[in-house]
């Protein structure tokens, strides 16, 4: 039991060795195979180790001082079975296409082998390896479809993640030569040594600094929109989703790991987040395209997870923003794979040409309002839990509450624009034929609704967390919801549909790279002058 | 004081990021970077007379081997980022005709 | 002109962060050295502290810096593939000529690169380097028979089939120490047991596993380039 991890990262590794080498579409077969083998190790893990965490720790070739170690707890064992989940869906949902197509099934294998170590790792270089792994990884699954747009999203993508990386990269060298180790545990036990020293906050600020750019922090969120919108719905989904999430699981990671120094961050991520949801909501409001209105929601939703992950560890709104992990992971798969059926069947991704989707593909249309219905949080969907825990941390101090109601008005305005592509009449009498398709998203929109009313068992199991203050049968529950989506109309009547200059004008925003450097190194600035300086 | 040498290269790097309209001047800043952070690994590893991490010809004092063993993985890393940002680059040049972000930007709706 | 001078005032405080900083890395310049050279050769069987690092004890690292480098080959593959029609191909002519007496050195110097590189990588484990830098050489070599024969064809696809069972090799052969040790990824000969000579040549057999899938990959690449160019 204790070599889980291992097997769990090779297996799909191996995996996608052996699809690439065969090129034979009953081999491929073998993809669900290591996946479901995955799945139930991960059970057998799980059932093993709960409530003894600190057993997991192991190290290669058992090298104490010198090797590198895996180790899990609550937190990466959650974020485990959620990317597992969601490889599920994805190769669920590609399999029509996967059967045949070895290279496609190759990289996602491949990646998902990464990612799984990336969760578990407890080493700073070998953090450092995975991260630039998945960013290749992902950066060739961005180009897959081989269009222009394409190429010109990943290498966008590409450079200015490792430029970033790089930053991560020259804090481990800082923490080395304070510490003499890169083993993560171990620099989280030594830290308050060294807490006031500038070499860590320096650290901490370079470290930060690469972790915004990998999880699309404010003013580093540009290449997201560019990468999302260009692939492929299902590879999208997987970005969108879970990717992404893999900054923000290093971000807690490394808060945890720098908890013992004298760094009071929680006042500035807030910030940032709060920048984040309120920036990303703004331009998702302007867009046309379907994908990028998704694609900029991802941007405003991973500002609200920052909300409440910048409280401190322990407190219930951190566990909020944790939670809202998970269900964005949900939702926005959702969201994406049926934006994906959808545009495939229109050959359009433009928000004013789709109509009459409710009558052309009844199923896709529920599922698709389920997803809605849960990123704009409304009661008795999984959305509505974790931004009411969010929401119950700051209701106290006035702005910060009223930033997240703005957020929620804004994303409501888009998604009734979004929602207007159900209406009108049938335009098409194509077939589907796209049963697994169909499975997946109902799959996902099962989940969401069960999380959005079983939260009270789901939380306490996972993470031992009270969650009965939150009752979706309240009546300012409701209040709040129709409030929001009330102005939320009126909003998107009186502002969007007229389409004024100030909304053109951010819909052909288009940040170029060397501005988006630039703004990388004043976010650094800014965090070094926050962080040491003052 | 050599690592400040070797930052001031991590910076220059930077100023090619955040000041070039070319895609490969880019992909070269990104270079630069990655050496002038290579070489910094190497100086904050090396100790004063330090001899070479090998036992047979080690004297008291050898250069930490962990930063070096660390930097060929960044050198492996390194090569295979350009290689593919090269690759991406040949490939934006026959679609759009240019290898100038703006350019590349403002054609073919820019989303 | 504004933008550039900000540009530079903002790396400024960074550079003067750094200068802070350094002042207090000076002070603490904390190292494992010393770990490695008392236990270093005992334990692993290299005498050359880096490649005991590279191949015993992170192991794990060095997996998946092999894997990037696979990765890597078969995304460019993949990408420099023909399949969608393209505007501006033709701007990209092949257009030089190898001067005379670079091709008759380079006739000179190849047989000498590859033994070179051969040598670096089968001794990685007693003097300076090792798979991954052998790898690269041997690689340069290569590259140096284009220039004596341009019109060289290469299968890339056999080249790369083999570049992928090397890495599951590799793979396989660095897991075995599960069954002998009972963990993973170390020598497979217990350093209580065995003497370092008895270790090395589990070093060795790794170290040219991991130069000739260097080799091999970096070879694709370039190959992958000149058919782009041509």
């Amino acid at each position: 039991m204790l070599f889980v991890p291992v097997y769990i990262i090779f297996i799909p590794i191996f995996t996608a060795l052996v699809i690439y080498l065969f090129k034979n579409r009953y081999i491929n077969y073998l993809a669900l195979i290591a996946q479901a083998a995955i799945t139930i190790l991960l059970v057998l893990y799980h059932y093993a180790y709960t409530g003894n965490y600190e057993n997991t720790l192991f190290y290669f070739g058992d090298w104490h001082t010198a090797g590198i170690s895996l180790v899990n707890d609550e937190i990466s064992e959650a974020f485990l079975f959620l990317s597992v989940f969601s490889w599920w869906m994805v190769l669920l949902y590609t399999f029509e296409k996967g059967k045949t197509d070895h290279h496609f099934l190759f990289f996602l294998m491949f990646l998902q082998g990464v990612f799984l170590g990336l969760l578990q790792s407890n080493d700073l270089f070998n953090l450092f390896v995975f991260l630039e792994l998945t960013t290749i990884i992902v950066t060739i699954l961005i180009a897959y479809k081989k269009t222009g747009d394409s190429f010109r999203a990943g290498i966008y993508y590409l450079l200015i993640n490792t430029s970033g990386v790089l930053m991560f990269l020259i804090g481990i060298i800082l923490l080395y030569n304070t510490f003499g180790t890169i083993n993560i545990q171990y620099i989280s036990t030594a830290i308050h040594v060294y807490g006031e020293e500038t070499a860590v906050l320096f650290a901490y600020v370079l470290m930060m600094g690469g972790i915004a750019v990998k999880s699309a922090f404010f003013p580093v969120f540009t290449w997201l929109p560019k990468a999302h919108g260009v692939s492929a719905s299902a590879i999208s989904a997987l970005l969108s989703g879970l990717v992404v999430k893999g900054g923000l699981y290093l971000f807690i990671r490394m808060n945890e790991m720098f908890a013992g120094a004298n760094i009071n961050y929680t006042e500035f991520f807030y910030w940032v987040g709060a920048l984040t949801a309120v920036v990303g909501v703004m331009f998702a409001l302007s867009q046309k395209d379907m994908k990028q209105v998704l694609a900029y929601h991802t941007i405003s939703q991973i500002g609200i997870v920052m909300m409440g992950l910048s409280s401190l560890h322990d407190s219930a709104m951190f566990y909020g923003g944790l939670l809202h992990i998970f269900n964005h992971a949900l939702f926005k798969s959702l969201l994406f794979l049926g934006a994906g059926i959808i545009i495939k069947a229109y050959k359009s991704k433009k928000v004013g040409e789709i109509r009459g989707v409710m009558r052309t593909m009844p199923f896709v249309s529920v599922f698709m309002i389920v997803g809605m219905l849960s990123i704009t949080g409304a009661p008795f969907f999984n959305g509505f839990i974790s931004k009411s825990i969010i929401k119950y941390g700051i209701i106290d101090s006035g702005i910060k509450y009223w930033i997240l109601f703005v957020v929620n008005i804004g994303t409501a305005t888009s998604f009734i624009k979004l929602s207007q592509i159900f209406f009108g009449k049938k335009t098409m009498t194509i077939r589907l034929k796209a049963v697994p398709q169909r499975v997946t998203m109902m799959t996902l929109a099962f989940a969401c609704v069960v999380l959005g009313n079983f939260y009270i068992q789901i939380g306490e199991g996972f993470f031992g967390l009270p969650l009965q203050q939150i009752t979706v049968t309240e009546w300012a529950a409701f209040f709040d919801y129709a409030l929001a989506l009330s102005i939320g109309l009126l909003f998107y009547k009186l502002v969007i549909e007229p389409d004024y200059k100030p909304v053109r004008y951010i819909r052909n925003f288009k940040m170029s790279f060397e501005t988006a450097n630039y703004l990388f190194v004043v976010f650094l600035v800014v965090m070094s002058v926050y962080f040491i300086v003052l | 004081m050599d690592p400040l040498l070797t930052f001031i290269v991590i910076l220059v790097g930077m100023y090619g990021l955040s000041t070039s309209k070319n895609i490969i001047k880019s992909v070269f800043s990104v270079t630069i970077m990655e050496s002038g952070v290579i070489l910094l690994f190497l100086n904050l590893g090396n100790t004063e007379g330090g001899s070479i991490p090998i036992v047979s010809r080690a004297s008291e004092v050898i250069a930490d081997p962990l930063p070096q063993a660390l930097m060929i993985t960044t050198i492996v890393i390194g090569s295979t980022v350009t290689a593919l940002a090269l690759m991406l680059c040949i490939k934006v040049f026959h679609h759009y005709g240019t290898v100038e972000w703006r350019e590349i930007l403002a054609r073919g709706g820019g989303k | 002109m504004i933008r550039n001078g900000f540009l530079l005032l903002l790396l400024l405080v960074l550079f003067s962060v750094f200068y802070f900083s350094l002042q207090d890395l000076l002070e603490f310049q904390k190292t494992s050295a010393s770990y490695f050279l008392e236990y270093g050769l005992d334990e692993t069987g290299s005498s050359n502290l880096v490649t005991s690092i590279l191949l015993d004890y992170r192991l794990f690292d060095s997996l998946f810096e092999a894997g990037i480098l696979l990765i890597a080959v078969s995304g460019i593959i993949w990408i420099s593939k023909h399949e969608i029609e393209e505007k501006n191909a033709e701007f990209m002519i092949d257009k030089f000529k190898t001067p005379d007496l670079f091709v008759t050195f380079s006739r000179l110097v190849y047989p000498l690169m590859l033994a070179f590189g051969f040598y670096i990588i089968i001794n990685g484990h007693v003097s300076p380097g090792g798979g991954f830098q052998g790898g690269a050489i041997v690689a340069t070599a290569i590259l140096i028979l284009y220039y004596i024969d341009a019109e060289k064809e290469t299968n890339i696809k056999l080249i790369v089939t083999i570049e992928k069972y090397l890495y599951l090799t590799i793979l396989v052969i660095a897991s075995l120490s599960f069954f002998t040790r009972g963990t993973f990824f170390t020598n497979i000969f217990d350093p209580g047991t065995f003497d370092t000579g008895t270790q090395s040549i589990y070093l060795i057999v790794l170290n040219v596993l991991v130069g000739f899938k260097v080799a091999l990959g970096l070879w694709t690449i370039f190959t992958a380039f000149l058919k782009e160019g041509r």
